[in-house]
C-alpha cells in the first residue's frame, strides 16, 4: 500500500517536469491553439459549427497549403455546455497542460467572462469571443469577435430612427443579460432622438407561449417592435402575430437573431421583417470571399450546410492566420498581438475593410435586409457604428 | 496498517502541489469541493433515504454568499466567510426540510429538483445583489496578511477544510446520531417504535447537508473565482447523485471516492466534445451493472478487513 502510493507519487513528479520551450504552443512544425466551448447544452449546435466547422475548415485550408511559415496549425477544443466553472477548467487545462499559443472563438458571456481575468494574468491572448456583452471591449489580451450590443442598437436605432423617420418603438426581450444588455441600449440610442420605448414585453428564457406580451405590444400601437429573442421564441411570436392579424408594426429582429435558423422556423410568418445582418448571405452571397468559404466547406465538409457561425469560425480562423503570417517566423503571443494590432484596411472578401483599432473590436459593421421569400434580401449597403 | 494508509493518504494529499503539474493542484481542489458535497449530499440520501436532485441549489447559495460577503465585506477572514456561507446554507436547509417531512421517494425528489429551479430564478431576479445574468466575480480571499491568489494556497484552504469535514461526518455517523439515522433509512416505522424522533432527524440530516453543501459552495466561490447561474444548472445536482451512487450510499470514503470518480471523468472528457454525455452516460451505466453497491462496497468486498466503512 505504502510502496505503491509512493511509486505513484514518483510517476506525477516525473510526469510534471516542465519539457522546456520557447513561446507556449509554438514548435518548429506547429502551433497549437484551443478553445473551450458549448458541444452540449443550449448552444451546442453553435459551438460545433463555429469551431470544428469554421476555425479548422479555415485552418485546413492554411495547413494544406504549407501552414504559417512552415508550420502546421493544431486545434484543441473542450465542451463546457455553457457553464462556466467547466470553462475555467478547460481554459486552465489548455493553457497549464496543453499549452496552447492563444484561445480561439469562445463562446457565451459567462463562461468567456469566467476566464477574462486569468487569461490576462497568465498574458494569453483571447482570440474573438463569440459573444456580444461589451465588457470585453479595449482589453489588451483580447480581440473581440462578434458585433457588441451596444453597436448592434446604436446601427439599428440611427437607420430606423433616422432615414426610416419612425417615432413609435416597442421591444419583446428575452428576461437575461442578453435582453437587458439590448434594452438598456436602445433606451440610450433613443434618447439621442429625443424619443424613448414605448412598450417592453419580456420573455423568460425557455418559454414558448408569447401571446400575452404579443397581445400586449399590439395594443400599445407601437410603428417598430423588436425581437430581441432566440429563435423558438421569435419565430413563435412572429406566428402569433400573424394569428391575431397585427400587420401595422414592422418586426425587427436584432443582430445575433438575423438568421436562418429562426426563419426556417417561422416560414411564411417571417415575410416583411426586417434586420441588421451581421454577415452577408453564406449560402447566396456572391462576394469573392463567401464563394471561397463555399468552395472549401464543399472540398472538406460536403454533408454541412454553409451558415453563419461557421462563417464567423471560418472568419476567426482567417484572422489568426493574417497575424500570425504577419508576426513573422518568431511567433510570441506579443508579437501576435502587436501584429493584430497593425491591421488596417484588411480585405477579406466577406466583410467590409477590417482595421483593428484601440476597442480590439473586428466585427463594427452590419447592413440593412428584410425577409423576403424564407431568404434575407439586403436594403442597405453597409451601416456604421462609430 | 490502517495508521500507515492513512498516512500516506495525508503526504500525497500535502505534496501533491509540488508534485503535480499546476492543471492538477485546481482539479484537486474541486475533487475536494465535490467531496465535501457527496458527504453532504450522502447524509441526507444514503443515511436517512431522503433522494435530493437540488443540491446545485444549495451550492448556489453558499457560493453567491460567501462571495457577496467577500465583495462587501473584504475584512471578514475566510473562516468566518465559509462559515456563514454554511449556516445561511443550513438555514435554507431548515426551511426546505420542514415541509419536505410529508414528501417521500419521488414526491421529495421532484420537490428539491424544483428547489434547484427556484435558486436560480432567485439569482436571477435578484440582480441587485447578485448582478443576475451578468455573472459575478469573485475577489481573491484573504487569511490575514495572505492574499489566495495562487492554486496551490487555495488547495490547501481547501484540503483543510475539506478534512475537517470529513472528520466531522465521521464523528456525526459513529455516534447515535449516525446510528438513528441509519435506522429511519432502514425502516421508519421501526425507528420510530425504537424511540428515535423521526421528524427531528430528518430534518436534521437536511440542516447538516445543506451546511456541508453550503461551505463547499463558498470554496467553490474561492477557487472558481466567478458565478453565474449557469453554473448551476440540474446537471450538476445530477452529477452530485451520481457521486453518491459510483460511490456508494451510506459511506463516507464512498462519497470521497465518488467525487474523484466523477470529476474527473468529466474533466477527462471534456475533449470528447459533442459525445460526452454519451461516453459519460455509458460509463456510468457500466459502473452501476458491475459495481451496483458503489465503489465502497466494491472494495469491501476486495479487501473485508481493511476497508471497513470509514
Amino acid at each position: 500500500m505504502i510502496t505503491r502510493s509512493i511509486l505513484l507519487f514518483l510517476l506525477v513528479v516525473a510526469l510534471s517536469v516542465s519539457r522546456a520551450a520557447a513561446e507556449p504552443g509554438v514548435s518548429d512544425t506547429e502551433i497549437v491553439i484551443g478553445g473551450s466551448n458549448s458541444f452540449s447544452g443550449p448552444l451546442a449546435y453553435t459551438g460545433e459549427q463555429i469551431t470544428k466547422f469554421g476555425v479548422d475548415l479555415y485552418l485546413r485550408v492554411v495547413n494544406d497549403a504549407g501552414g504559417i511559415h512552415g508550420r502546421k496549425v493544431r486545434t484543441i477544443y473542450y465542451d463546457d455546455g455553457y457553464r462556466p466553472q467547466d470553462s475555467v477548467a478547460n481554459t486552465k487545462k489548455l493553457v497549464e497542460q496543453d499549452g496552447v499559443f492563444a484561445i480561439i472563438i469562445p463562446q457565451g458571456s459567462p463562461p468567456v467572462v469566467a476566464t477574462l481575468e486569468y487569461l490576462e494574468e497568465h498574458k494569453v491572448p483571447m482570440l474573438f469571443p463569440y459573444q456580444s456583452s461589451p465588457v470585453t471591449r479595449a482589453r489588451r489580451y483580447v480581440f473581440q469577435g462578434m458585433t457588441l450590443s451596444d453597436r448592434s442598437s446604436r446601427m439599428m436605432i440611427d437607420y430606423l430612427a433616422g432615414p426610416r423617420k419612425y417615432k413609435k418603438f416597442a421591444a419583446l426581450y428575452q428576461d437575461d443579460e442578453y435582453g437587458k444588455s439590448f434594452l438598456a441600449a436602445f433606451e440610450k440610442d433613443l434618447g439621442r432622438f429625443g424619443l424613448k420605448l414605448t412598450a417592453a414585453e419580456s420573455v423568460k428564457r425557455g418559454v414558448t407561449d408569447v401571446s400575452a406580451q404579443i397581445a400586449k405590444l399590439h395594443a400599445a400601437r407601437p410603428e417598430v417592435t423588436f425581437l430581441v429573442l432566440v429563435p423558438g421564441p421569435a419565430a413563435q411570436a412572429l406566428r402569433e402575430r400573424q394569428k391575431i392579424g397585427w400587420t401595422d408594426t414592422l418586426m425587427v429582429s436584432t443582430g445575433p437573431l438575423t438568421d436562418e435558423k429562426y426563419l426556417a422556423l417561422a416560414t411564411d410568418a417571417a415575410n416583411g421583417v426586417e434586420g441588421l445582418s451581421l454577415w452577408p448571405d453564406p449560402a447566396t452571397s456572391d462576394l469573392q470571399g463567401v464563394k471561397l468559404y463555399r468552395a472549401y466547406m464543399v472540398k472538406y465538409f460536403p454533408k454541412n450546410e454553409p451558415n453563419r457561425y461557421s462563417l464567423a469560425g471560418y472568419f476567426a480562423g482567417m484572422l489568426f492566420t493574417e497575424a500570425a503570417m504577419r508576426a513573422g517566423r518568431n511567433l510570441t503571443r506579443e508579437a501576435l498581438i502587436t501584429a493584430l494590432e497593425s491591421i488596417k484596411g484588411f480585405e477579406s472578401g466577406i466583410l467590409p475593410p477590417l482595421t483593428i483599432g484601440r476597442d480590439h473590436e473586428t466585427q463594427k459593421q452590419g447592413f440593412w435586409v428584410r425577409v423576403e421569400k424564407g431568404r434575407f434580401t439586403p436594403l442597405t449597403d453597409w451601416l456604421k457604428s462609430e | 496498517m490502517r495508521a500507515a494508509a492513512l498516512g500516506s493518504g495525508a503526504v500525497v494529499v500535502l505534496g501533491w502541489p509540488w508534485a503535480a503539474p499546476r492543471y492538477f493542484v485546481f482539479l484537486a481542489s474541486l475533487i475536494a469541493i465535490n467531496a465535501i458535497v457527496a458527504i453532504g449530499l450522502n447524509l441526507l440520501t444514503g443515511y436517512t433515504n431522503q433522494l435530493s436532485f437540488g443540491h446545485a441549489g444549495f451550492l448556489a447559495i453558499g457560493a453567491y454568499a460567501a462571495a457577496i460577503l467577500t465583495i462587501r465585506a473584504p475584512l471578514v477572514p475566510l473562516p468566518v466567510t465559509l462559515l456563514a456561507a454554511g449556516l445561511v446554507t443550513a438555514a435554507v436547509g431548515l426551511a426546505l426540510g420542514v415541509p419536505c417531512l410529508r414528501l417521500e421517494g419521488l414526491y421529495l425528489a421532484m420537490a428539491t429538483l424544483a428547489f434547484g429551479f427556484v435558486v436560480v430564478e432567485a439569482i436571477l431576479n435578484l440582480d441587485w445583489l447578485t448582478r443576475g445574468n451578468d455573472g459575478l466575480r469573485v475577489p481573491a480571499a484573504r487569511i490575514g496578511p495572505w492574499a489566495l491568489t495562487t492554486d496551490t494556497s487555495r488547495y490547501y484552504v481547501v484540503v483543510t477544510v475539506a478534512a475537517l469535514l470529513i472528520l466531522a461526518a465521521r464523528n456525526i455517523t459513529r455516534t447515535r446520531t449516525g446510528r438513528a439515522l441509519l435506522a429511519v433509512r432502514e425502516s421508519e416505522i421501526a425507528a420510530q417504535a425504537s424511540g428515535v424522533h423521526l421528524a427531528a432527524y430528518k430534518t436534521l440530516a437536511f440542516v447538516v447537508s445543506a451546511f456541508y453543501t453550503g461551505v463547499a459552495g463558498g470554496l467553490f466561490a474561492l477557487v472558481v473565482g466567478f458565478l453565474s447561474p449557469d453554473s448551476f444548472d440540474v446537471f450538476l445536482s445530477v452529477d452530485f447523485v451520481a457521486m453518491i451512487i459510483v460511490g456508494g450510499l451510506g459511506s463516507i470514503l464512498g462519497s470521497v471516492m465518488g467525487a474523484a470518480v466523477i470529476t474527473t471523468l468529466n474533466d477527462s472528457l471534456a475533449g470528447f466534445q459533442s459525445y460526452r454525455p454519451l461516453v459519460f452516460g455509458a460509463i456510468l451505466i457500466v459502473s452501476m451493472l458491475f459495481m451496483p453497491g458503489g465503489i465502497a462496497s466494491a472494495l469491501h468486498k476486495i479487501q473485508p478487513r481493511q476497508g471497513d466503512r470509514a
